[in-house]
């Protein structure tokens, strides 16, 4: 099915005063290529989707599209013929017919990739014979005429058989992007729609590059509707379409976007129907869906705000000197190619810096003060004022031109500053941040990216506030002992919201964790090691004395080791009160206080009370590992250890390689040599069995899992229909999902990545959840074991044993086959892989719950009872080396699991703690102390801190309720507002300025424990700090907003 | 040493087969040719055989090659396994710099290149470096050269301890 005619539809667009919108954009995934399409289509603006293919296809090299994507590399597009007519026609279809899809490529000889667009349903493409091989190739000049003519006329043929009418763009009016005087732009793009019309085609569109004077590219817009209309035949249809500036691309956020405006405001003054957009990303690297989506919204918005005058005619010096090219080139041959090629080898064409071999390269472009462009070498051009004399650009001239619209838009700020001038005499904006941990520092990092992006006209100061170490804080403070590991490994924390780049560290451009700690330290294990929490707060301190280095001007940065116990006041401004009596004045506060140490629940309180003014017994309450007293603990003892998660792993870490012992691996197993001063270790939790380990990581750092069918689009539309029931709407979404892993990693290992693939495709087509297991077994892998999370996070569910040599039997078996499972891999190990799937999704799951996406009954009993646990039993877990050393201890007598349904009792009788299993026959051992290894579970309601017992006490923090149908779940987290993330008081209003971020939000949002961005596109750990990073400065005008709003 | 801008070393300054970028060559040849080095720009979308034939032929004294389209991970690693595989060309020195992979800085591509044997690889670097470390590159590829001419005269044993420059 091909979409509408994208003629008749710019045109309709053009009737109805719409500017015709459209972007980049080519994936290698039928599926991401897709989903962007369906994007574009979903946007709001007139827009028509573009396939961008692949530069192994654009020269021919399908060999090297297939090789490449058989490795699981990404190319930079789509592979059109590779993927073949009947995969592409489906990805053309996925709009259903909506909007109209064109085809990008920029190949010299397109004959293969037109051969794949009409039957697919794709009926418009682009390029031209000169366009796309001068700039672009090595492909002689002769050969991409042959090769075009050829291509041009099967193309308006086999879009004919297909019912519909081929439409193709010139792209001579881009040529090598810039530096390119525009009267040669719309000379060729004039010859190329000629041309084309030649060979058959009855619906062009003639294309020109934004360059850097409006008004010249005004006249350049005129030129070229004045020569096709002269010069077109009547019965050709055809319009214009505007390129945004095609050179070097602004690098900052505030430059990409008025080069953006400056783009669309150009398409409507200049009477071009269609406008092809660019983004804020495009200085930085290929653009995401999101980036591209925004960019058109915004160009369409800018255009529609334009006001429409009546466009410019006449004679202008670029009409005058395109028509004498187009002359000349004409007076050469009847045949438009012939005269073409004649052209070039005769200098009458002839492009400035183009190194083609056959470009004459005797002309040569410069730009003038105002930005227009001017030929400084006119050559052998037919031009009415020849220019010969002018001397060799140099190399840096050079750079200095290609970067003569960047920084135009770049610096246009810094100027307006300038000419602002002096700001003393304006009061400080102030901002403090409580809790100076990654989620405070997150959006300090932000806060100060933002301000040396956009200079603020009044000074700011910064407070960054911690009650313990300022720029790590508690959890990750850098005393603590080196075997306290992080559950991330290395490659994939940063705390800068952009890659390091040449520029040094600053905010927005800094090392990740691994590269810094590589740096720093020559036994550093690399990207998949797992850093000590001590390195990681060194890390942090790292990042918070950059920012504090990296400063703009008018912008301080106060660092304080308080505590900080009040926070009053309404208006414009709000006080914090510190544990020293003294009193900070903000207009913002951001509150992201991390892990609490709440009250005692009911289960630990008689352990707690049993233990108090004894110094025989201890019950140590559960906490950050490093804070949990553990040297209280006697040697002789037998210590229980209640829980089996990742803070069981610290505790026994702490109690045995911490007290003196330690592992050496003998034949490729780990054995414990214990010192002597471990106490006797009883550990047990309800499954039993220690949380399981993730496999060895085989991501890069970039990576990002793409779901097929547990998508953001899907739960976002089930979302959209009202609350979700989540074993109902959610979960098999997500089963599926992890299934669709397990199974296709087996089927890539067997059959290839294509295999995979299809396996994928096929899975994804489905219209309900698909039976993946089925499919797995007609796709010959139904022979694997079936996945039942349930079954792998409850392994003894249900079983007896009738003593403990069986039950360390079976335990001990059970480890060993995870650590196998954990050596293959979370990318090579079917189970691994699946498993990682609950990690890697756990954004889109947010979404599903978040702000109360569940039924209250669904979300407390269904979601966090139920799932929660099972989710990180299997997916949350330590590195295979933890759950090695388990076994070793095991082995060793040192440590002791008891069995499932542990119960941790007061023995009155004995005088002692008591853990028991019923499940193992004899399992019954007296303890001398309990550490509870379970991190308290937030709930600002029993939360004793004293900031957050008066803010809640005072009614300025709720606890967030989801209600529903005569249902009400009051979940503990603090109720905020979802866009913003501002306290919700009792009263039911939000306070605009107060942010509150992280853990003390848990169950409002969920999963907020998450202590680092990530590497590459901005998560929502990233996204969550810029977000209130942008509310907190929104009081601050930037100097050029400032300077707009004086205009 | 050899001097900057007095050089007469000779530059054979390419790109992988599958970019089509031209600016960056452009710019480069302008760069190196005002700083004293012959250069030879083989132009864009350069095919692997191409480059390996104008190496041969020319015996230049290092190779640059600069791609910014995102491949060059995947191509430039290709293109220096078959220079390095070729005894004709296995000891000329060659570098690449520019936009590496497709998502930004990619650690394990730059690593995969200097493994696939590029002397240097120049990640999202600015050309000053290029320009700095390019007089140090050619003359440790002369000094590798020389050492495997003479082990190649007399004792050809050994001749990877005294390696060259990788």
């Amino acid at each position: 099915m091909s979409g509408p005619d994208l003629h008749d539809y710019v045109r309709r667009a053009e009737a109805a005063g719409e500017l015709v919108v459209q972007p980049r954009m080519g994936m290698a995934s039928p599926r991401r290529m897709s989903a962007g399409l369906r994007a574009v289509a979903a946007a709001l603006a007139r827009t028509v989707g573009t396939i961008t293919l692949d530069s192994y296809t654009r020269v021919g090299d399908q060999a090297g599209a297939r090789a490449a994507l058989a490795k699981g590399w990404d190319i930079n597009g789509f592979p059109i013929v590779v993927h073949g007519v009947e995969l592409t026609s489906r990805v053309a279809a996925s709009v259903g017919g909506a909007i109209p899809v064109q085809v990008r490529h920029g190949s010299a000889d397109p004959r293969a990739i037109f051969a794949h667009c009409a039957p697919a349903g794709l009926l418009a493409s682009e390029g031209g014979p000169v366009s796309y091989c001068l700039p672009y190739g090595r492909t002689p000049l002769t050969e991409s005429v042959a090769a075009w003519r050829e291509a041009s006329a099967r193309f308006a043929q086999d879009c004919r058989a297909e019912g519909g009418r081929a439409h193709l763009e010139t792209f001579g009016g881009c040529l090598m992007g810039q530096l390119c005087p525009p009267s040669l732009l719309v000379a060729l793009s004039v010859l190329e729609a000629l041309f084309f019309v030649q060979h058959g085609l009855r619906s062009v569109s003639l294309s020109l590059t934004q360059q850097n004077n409006e008004d010249q590219d005004i006249e350049a817009l005129a030129a070229l509707r004045t020569l096709a209309a002269e010069l077109l035949p009547a019965d050709v249809d055809w319009h214009v379409v505007l390129y945004a500036y095609m050179g070097m691309y602004p690098a900052t956020e505030a430059g990409a976007l008025r080069m953006l405006d400056a783009g669309a405001r150009l398409a409507v003054l200049g009477g071009a129907q269609r406008l092809i957009v660019k983004t804020v990303a495009e200085a930085h690297r290929i653009p995401t869906v999101a980036e591209n989506i925004q960019a058109l919204e915004r160009a369409a918005r800018t255009a529609a705000a334009v006001p429409r005058r009546a466009l410019p005619s006449g004679e202008s010096e670029v009409l005058i000197e395109a028509r004498a090219l187009v002359e000349a080139t004409l007076g050469l041959s009847t045949d438009i190619g012939t005269a073409l090629i004649s052209a070039f080898a005769a200098g009458l064409l002839d492009v400035p810096y183009c190194v083609h071999q056959d470009n004459q390269g005797r002309t040569q472009a410069g730009i003038d003060a105002s930005g227009r462009l001017r030929w400084t070498r006119t050559g052998n051009l037919p031009l009415p004022r020849p220019r010969t004399r002018h001397r060799q650009v140099t190399a840096a001239e050079l750079l200095t031109l290609l970067r003569f619209g960047r920084d135009h838009c770049d610096q246009t700020c810094d100027q307006t500053c300038d000419q602002i001038g002096d700001q003393t005499g304006v009061p400080p904006w102030r901002v403090a941040v409580v809790g100076s941990g990654p989620r405070g520092i997150a959006v300090l990092e932000r806060v100060v990216a933002r301000l040396a992006e956009a200079p603020a006209c009044r000074p700011v100061e910064l407070y960054l506030i911690d009650a313990v170490e300022v720029g790590a804080g508690r959890i990750w403070r850098t005393d603590q002992p080196g075997w306290f590991l992080m559950n991330t490994v290395a490659g994939e924390v940063t705390m800068f919201s952009g890659p390091a780049d040449d520029g040094g560290a600053r905010a927005g451009a800094g090392p990740t964790l691994a590269q810094w700690w590589q740096a720093d330290d020559p036994h550093c294990p690399g990207p998949n090691g797992y850093a000590p929490r001590s390195v990681y707060g060194r890390y942090l301190r790292f990042v918070t004395g950059t920012l504090a280095r990296c400063l703009p001007e008018g912008v301080t940065l106060h660092q304080l080791r308080a505590t900080v116990i009040g926070l009053t006041g309404n208006g414009h401004t709000r006080t914090l009160r510190l544990a020293d009596g003294t009193e900070l004045v903000a207009e913002a506060v951001v509150l992201a206080t991390g892990h609490p140490v709440t009250e005692l629940a009911d289960d630990q309180r008689p352990l707690a009370e049993f233990a108090t003014g004894r110094t025989d017994l201890r019950y140590l309450r559960g906490d950050s590992a490093s804070d949990i007293p553990l040297t209280e603990l006697s040697p002789d003892w037998t210590v229980g250890i209640l829980g089996l998660g990742l803070s069981y792993y610290d505790v026994i870490t702490a109690l045995t390689v911490g007290r003196g012992g330690e592992f050496t691996e003998v034949d490729g197993e780990l054995r414990y040599r214990p010192c002597g001063r471990e106490p006797r270790l009883v550990a047990g939790s309800r499954s039993g069995v220690p949380m399981l380990a993730r496999g060895d990581n085989q991501k890069a750092p970039g990576f990002r899992y793409r779901p097929a069918l547990f998508t953001h689009d899907r739960i976002g539309a089930l979302r959209a229909r009202g609350r979700l029931d989540f074993d109902r709407d959610v979960a098999p979404w997500l089963l599926a999902e992890v299934r669709l892993v397990y199974y296709g990693t087996e089927l890539r290992a067997r059959f290839g990545a294509d295999a995979e693939e299809l396996f994928r495709t096929e899975a994804s087509t489905a219209s309900g959840v698909p039976d993946i297991e089925r499919l797995a077994r007609r796709f010959g892998v139904g022979d694997l074991p079936p996945l039942r999370l349930d079954a792998l996070a409850r392994p003894f569910s249900g079983r007896c044993f009738a003593g403990r040599a069986e039950f360390d039997a079976a335990l001990c078996a059970l480890l060993r086959a995870d650590i196998a499972e954990a050596r293959r891999g979370n990318v090579a190990g079917p189970l691994k892989a699946a498993l990682d799937t609950i990690r890697d999704t756990r954004a889109v799951l947010r979404r599903a719950i978040d702000f109360a996406g569940l039924t209250p009954a669904s979300h407390r009993h269904d979601f966090l009872a139920r799932f929660v646990p099972i989710a990180s039993a299997l997916s949350a877990g330590p590195p295979r080396l933890r759950v090695r050393q388990t076994l070793a201890l095991i082995e060793s007598g040192v440590l002791r699991l008891i069995g499932p349904d542990a119960r941790f009792t007061v023995d009155r009788q004995a005088n002692r703690f008591r853990v028991s299993s019923a499940r193992v026959a004899g399992a019954s051992v007296p303890l001398d102390a309990v550490v509870d290894a379970r991190v308290p579970v937030p709930d600002v309601r029993r939360d004793p801190a004293p900031l957050t017992r008066a803010l809640y006490t005072r009614g300025r923090w709720c606890s967030y309720v989801n209600r529903g149908a005569g249902e009400r779940f009051d979940t503990g987290g603090v109720a905020v507002t979802p866009d913003s993330f501002h306290p919700i008081n009792a009263a039911g209003n939000p306070d605009p300025a107060v942010f509150v971020l992280g853990i003390p939000t848990e169950h409002t949002r969920w999963f907020t424990q998450v202590g680092s961005g990530r590497p590459g596109p901005w998560g929502e750990f990233t996204q969550d700090a810029d977000t209130i990073a942008a509310a907190v400065l929104a009081g601050v005008e930037s100097r050029a907003e400032l300077e707009v709003s004086r205009r | 040493m050899v001097q900057r801008g007095t050089s007469e070393a000779k530059v054979l300054l390419s790109t992988v087969s599958s970019d089509s970028h031209s600016w960056n060559l452009v710019y480069f040849t302008m760069l190196l040719t005002e700083h004293g080095y012959g250069v030879d720009c083989l132009g864009t979308c350069v095919p692997d055989e191409l480059l390996l034939r104008a190496a041969r032929a020319q015996r230049p004294d290092v190779i640059v090659i600069s791609t910014i389209n995102g491949h060059g991970s995947l191509d430039g690693a290709r293109l220096v396994r078959k220079l390095r595989a070729d005894p004709r060309t296995a000891d000329i020195p060659a570098v690449i710099g520019g936009k590496l992979g497709i998502d930004g800085a990619d650690e394990s591509g730059v690593r995969r290149l200097r493994e696939a044997g590029f002397t240097a690889v120049y990640h999202e670097v600015p050309p000053s470096v290029l320009l700095d470390e390019l007089p140090g590159i050619i003359e440790s590829g002369r000094r590798g050269l020389a050492a495997a001419q003479l082990l190649d005269d007399g004792a050809s044993e050994g001749a990877e301890l005294v390696g060259v420059p990788r």
